[in-house]
């Protein structure tokens, strides 16, 4: 970590993909820095990058230029074991569509860190933690429910827990409310929120929803591959999302 | 329907890997069926061929039942039957080639030789000798003789050498010189081309007899068979005699062979099977992948007969190329395979026979399958309704009473197959007292194949506890074990019957394990029960029961008792029946044969046989003609027949032909039957005298040409023979199992396809690329495990079914064949996770990003 609590840094960033015989440049040269305990949203239209950078912020994939830095630990050119081992132990991920494993219970689900990392899920700390994030996310007394006995906000609440369980240094979350009704939404945001707050928890979400993006302390607006506005939040407590509408519109987004 | 065809190879070649192995399994399937279509063929060729040259121009052959053979009278009798054109009497005698002392006195005897007496003029009328070189026997050669080429070849002999050929003891070796060499082998199937053409005269004087073994008849032009049989029935009534067309010949040897084919139809159906699955695997997923784009095919107006349709000519497309390949595969499986066997009972073969029917069937049969198989996909497909072209995500999978229906269909069809072309169902040449090739064959592997399909029923059922005992061996992989134990529940029934095609080419492997482990025990317990001794010297002349030579060999120090027995043919009821003349008190003595509950009483029994006027009947035989003890059974033996009361009746008797035979007492066998001497010998030593006896005792043997063997070695040499039969059937099944591997690597890579965002967040959450290959194969594993033991318990139980089926009621104790399980468990879980090789490396390669954005 940073002198001044930098947990996560990218410098100038780059990424290209062939597509077909073109060359598409997602991201040109993009720079940021999350400190510890942050809650930064990646706005942005389709097609604008931020997907792909969350992507290398969490170690998913690999820069064309340009390098990640999480932790003290530069990630952007790690070979598959390391990588596995940073995504095991400080990286954990929220996804549109849940991603639970459908054969798995809750429990098993929440508990797949664990098991992955060859850590008995039932006893110990691993098993206290585990209780704790399923408090956190109000879904002790369904751990033998299966995701299709879920609805699809408690789906999000236990793929939250999942990537929460294992303490993560810093939490990616891709659109978590996109496949999610306004209410279920707005408790995945709460939940978010409330991990950040209470638990200290840095969060980098992608959206394209302004009121997802007005739960966060700062929002990076990303558009053509590159960071184009930075847009600071005042206290969490007084947050609404009209201010953040008014200065997106600004932006023309 | 151009579109159509045009559409469906897009399709398969889209998958082009899926395609190559869904081709491969079919071709294998077809290849198996091909290769035992024309080994049958083969055989059937074979047989014909040495029924042909046997008999040559002849209509009918005349065989003396006595061993006398028939006197003048009867030879004078059959030659003057109207319509006959040209009778051919011979006297056939095996003996050896006359050597030296010093030679005699070697630990080995040579191989035997057939002689066959001839009248040179009358024989060459209804058979054909091609020479080699010299000339042909003549009316007026007297010591001459026609060697075959093939024994001119083993003993290095020309024209003009001279043989000498040991005939009776007091006639002694008489000098013949050679004269000629036939081509080949000479047409007597037991000689094994040791075969020697003497004048009749010659012979006759050679072996001390006036009688002849058989005439052959010609008949003129318009003659009826029936007629001429009928006449000769009239005519020759004073001695037994067996008469025998061509196709009876052929009809007979083919029944040797018959338990042979049906195996390997047996094996063959299994192989489709598996080969059946594959295209429904393949074909299934098409439907799910396609499912979307069929909704909109069918959004745009594509009828379902249309849709139909096109799933069903991916299958037939399917099904030519993989029958094509197959029959090309087949044409060398089914050369390997004969040159493995080598010969089938006493008849050589050949190069494999590639008939256009043989082609035509396992074609058919190949498409017969795939469409078979392709109708359940085909008829899901038909059923997708336009809205599937507006779903997200994968379609549903196939529903377990679907495969249900799927499962009856192809086991039904590759029944109605196998009935089809079951050998003998098409009409095969049936012998005068011979038994329709296939039939007695036939239910056996009917119930084996029963039972292999409610063994794929089952499997549903065993595959969740059967799972985690299958786990066992991969808990050191504890979390891939999970989770693949997880994946595999996934689809259930789509692993049931992945499982089920490995289940039953694995229980193929073992069940035949089981009879190869098995049936030669029954040929031992079999001799041990009915031979009096340990040892048997066979002799191949008989040997009068009065040859001082029994007593001098029962003389030897520790030897406790020497038994004759003679092997013969009574007529019964029109038909041959084996028998065997025997010493009633040796038998009482040494304790062999087993009376059955209702059969009499021992003692009093064997020694009526000794008195004379009783026989001795083996169970099946009575049981067959509803025979009790006291009865009374009538035997032609020439002008009166002879009335020999049922003594006993015993659980079995000494094996001879394909028949238990009737026992009957020396003095009746003499008399009555005209049964010359022994055949062989039992040897019984004294108690713990037989290491140090036998030396002795087989040294002397062997200066009276006799061929000591013991009974392990008797049942060795039938033991050997079995052994290579199994053998190959044991490698056809293992091509089953390659089959279901194939079938397996394709379900792997589907299960792999659907998985892979599921893959993708693994790999977010921690889990290393050799996790994920290790998931996938552990996963290979689990299901290579449950095959291997429900496959290795199914077909313990096949293979006792099959030992039951031949094993005549012996209660043997049951051995399982471990080598069998051993290999089937080994090659099992070997060929399943080879089969996940490439799906486990596609697994872990998977890009993370692109896996998580996979719909």
């Amino acid at each position: 970590m940073g002198s001044d609590g930098t947990i996560l840094e990218a410098r100038n960033l780059t990424k290209s993909y062939r597509l077909g015989n073109r060359e598409v440049e997602a991201l040109r040269g993009v720079s940021l820095r999350v400190r510890r305990g942050e809650f930064v949203a990646l706005m942005g239209p389709s097609g604008s990058g931020k997907s792909t950078l969350l992507q290398l912020l969490g170690g998913l994939d690999r820069p064309t230029s340009g390098e990640v830095v999480l932790d003290g630990q530069v990630i952007s050119r790690l070979g598959d074991a390391q990588a596995t081992r940073l995504r095991r132990e400080k990286t954990g991920f929220v996804f549109q569509f849940f991603n639970l494993i459908p054969l798995l219970d809750v429990y098993e689900n929440v508990a797949l860190p664990f098991t992955i990392a060859g850590v008995d899920p039932r006893h110990g700390d691993a098993a206290a933690r585990i209780h704790a994030v399923l408090a956190l996310v109000d879904l002790l007394g369904r751990e033998r429910n299966r995701p299709d006995q879920l609805s699809a906000g408690e789906q999000q609440r236990v793929a939250l827990a999942r990537a929460l369980v294992s303490r993560p240094a810093i939490l990616l979350a891709d659109e978590p409310t996109g496949n999610l009704d306004y209410a279920s939404g707005g408790e995945i945001l709460d939940e978010l929120w409330r991990s950040c707050d209470e638990l200290g928890q840095t969060i980098v979400l992608v959206t394209h929803d302004a009121r997802a993006a007005a739960h966060a302390d700062r929002v990076l607006v990303v558009g053509d591959g590159k960071i184009r506005d930075e847009i600071e939040l005042g206290r969490r407590a007084d947050r609404r999302a009209g201010p953040l509408i008014a200065r997106l519109a600004q932006l023309g987004l | 329907m151009r579109r159509l065809s045009s559409l469906a190879w897009r399709s398969l070649g889209a998958r082009s890997a899926r395609s190559f192995l869904t081709i491969a399994g079919v071709a294998l399937g077809v290849a198996v069926l091909f290769a035992s279509l024309s080994a049958g063929s083969t055989m059937d060729a074979a047989v014909d061929r040495a029924a042909a040259d046997e008999m040559g121009r002849a209509v009918l052959r005349v065989q003396a039942l006595e061993e006398r053979g028939f006197s003048s009278a009867a030879v004078h009798a059959a030659e003057q039957a109207v319509g006959v054109s040209v009778a051919a009497p011979a006297l056939e005698r095996q003996t050896y080639l006359a050597v030296s002392p010093s030679q005699t006195a070697s630990a080995k005897l040579p191989a035997p030789v057939t002689v066959l007496g001839i009248d040179p003029v009358r024989e060459i009328a209804l058979h054909d000798m091609p020479l080699a070189s010299g000339r042909l026997l003549t009316a007026t050669d007297g010591q001459s003789a026609l060697i075959s080429e093939t024994m001119a070849s083993q003993e290095r002999l020309g024209v003009g050498d001279s043989i000498s050929l040991n005939g009776t003891v007091a006639a002694g070796p008489q000098p013949f010189r050679i004269v000629g060499i036939v081509q080949g082998d000479a047409p007597v199937p037991d000689a094994g081309g040791r075969l020697i053409f003497v004048p009749l005269a010659s012979a006759q004087t050679l072996f001390g007899t006036t009688g002849v073994t058989r005439v052959d008849l010609g008949v003129q032009a318009g003659t009826s068979v029936n007629s001429l049989t009928n006449q000769l029935e009239r005519t020759i009534n004073s001695e037994p005699y067996l008469l025998s067309r061509q196709a009876d010949l052929a009809g007979s040897l083919r029944t040797e062979m018959a338990d042979f084919r049906s195996a390997l139809l047996l094996v063959a159906a299994v192989v489709l099977f598996a080969g059946a699955f594959l295209i429904f695997n393949t074909l299934s997923m098409t439907v799910s992948e396609r499912a979307r784009e069929v909704g909109l095919l069918r959004a745009a107006g594509t009828t379902r007969s249309q849709v139909m349709s096109f799933v069903l000519l991916q299958a037939l497309l399917l099904g030519v190329a993989g029958s094509v390949l197959g029959v090309l595969g087949g044409v060398c499986l089914a050369g390997l395979s004969l040159s493995w066997v080598q010969s089938a009972g006493p008849i050589a073969l050949a190069a494999p026979a590639i008939s256009a029917a043989s082609i035509g069937i396992a074609i058919v049969v190949g498409l017969l399958v795939t469409l078979a198989a392709a109708l359940e996909p085909a008829w899901r497909a038909s059923r997708i309704p336009p809205v599937e072209a507006l779903r997200r995500g994968p379609a549903a999978g196939v529903a377990g009473p679907a495969r249900l229906r799927w499962l009856f269909l192809i086991f039904g069809v590759l029944g109605v197959a196998a009935l089809a072309i079951w050998p003998g169902s098409s009409g095969g040449a049936v012998g005068t007292g011979g038994v329709a090739a296939g039939g007695s064959a036939m239910w056996g592997p009917l119930a084996v194949y029963g039972l292999f399909f409610l063994a794929v029923l089952l499997v549903p059922l065993l595959l969740g506890p059967l799972l985690r005992v299958a786990g066992i061996p991969f808990r050191v992989f504890r979390n891939e074990e999970r989770l693949a134990r997880s994946s595999l529940a996934r689809d259930p029934s789509r692993t049931a019957l992945t499982a089920g095609a490995l289940v039953v080419g694995l229980a193929m492997v073992v069940a035949l394990g089981t009879a190869a482990e098995n049936v030669p025990k029954i040929g031992t317990a079999w001799l041990a029960e009915t031979i009096p001794g340990s040892e048997v010297l066979t002799s191949i002349r008989p040997v009068s029961t009065t040859d001082p030579i029994r007593a001098e060999l029962a003389a030897m120090p520790g030897v406790r008792s020497v038994s004759p027995i003679g092997l013969f043919g009574v007529p019964y009821q029109g038909v041959r029946q084996e028998a065997a003349a025997i010493v009633g008190r040796d038998y009482l003595a040494d304790g062999r044969l087993v009376f059955v509950s209702d059969g009499g009483d021992r003692t009093a029994a064997l020694t009526a046989l000794d008195a004379g006027g009783s026989v001795v009947l083996p169970e099946s035989l009575a049981d067959q003609g509803g025979i009790h003890v006291g009865d009374e059974l009538t035997f032609a033996t020439g002008p009166s027949s002879a009335r020999l009361r049922v003594a006993g009746i015993v659980a079995h008797s000494i094996p001879a032909g394909s028949q238990e035979a009737i026992l009957i007492g020396w003095s009746d066998a003499t008399d009555l039957f005209g049964v010359a001497g022994a055949d062989f010998y039992a040897v019984r030593y004294a108690s713990g005298q037989e290491s140090s006896s036998r030396a002795a005792l087989d040294a002397a043997a062997i200066q009276y040409a006799f061929e000591p063997s013991s009974l392990d070695r008797v049942q060795g040499a039938v033991g050997d023979a079995l052994d290579r039969i199994f053998r190959l059937l044991d490698a056809l099944a293992l091509i089953a199992v390659l089959v279901a591997g194939l079938g397996l690597a394709n379900t792997y890579s589907m299960s792999v396809l659907e998985r892979v965002r599921e893959i993708g967040v693994l790999r977010a959450t921690g889990m290393s690329s050799r996790q994920v290959w290790g998931m996938v194969v552990v996963e290979a594993g689990l299901l290579g495990v449950f095959g291997a033991i429900v496959g290795a318990v199914v077909g313990l139980i096949a293979g006792a079914l099959l030992v039951a089926w031949s094993s005549g009621g012996f209660g043997l104790a049951f051995e399982p064949p471990w080598v069998s399980i051993a290999v089937a468990v080994v090659f099992g879980v070997l060929v399943s996770i080879a089969a996940s090789i490439y799906p486990a490396g596609l697994a872990s390669r998977f890009s993370i990003v692109r896996a998580l954005q996979h719909e």
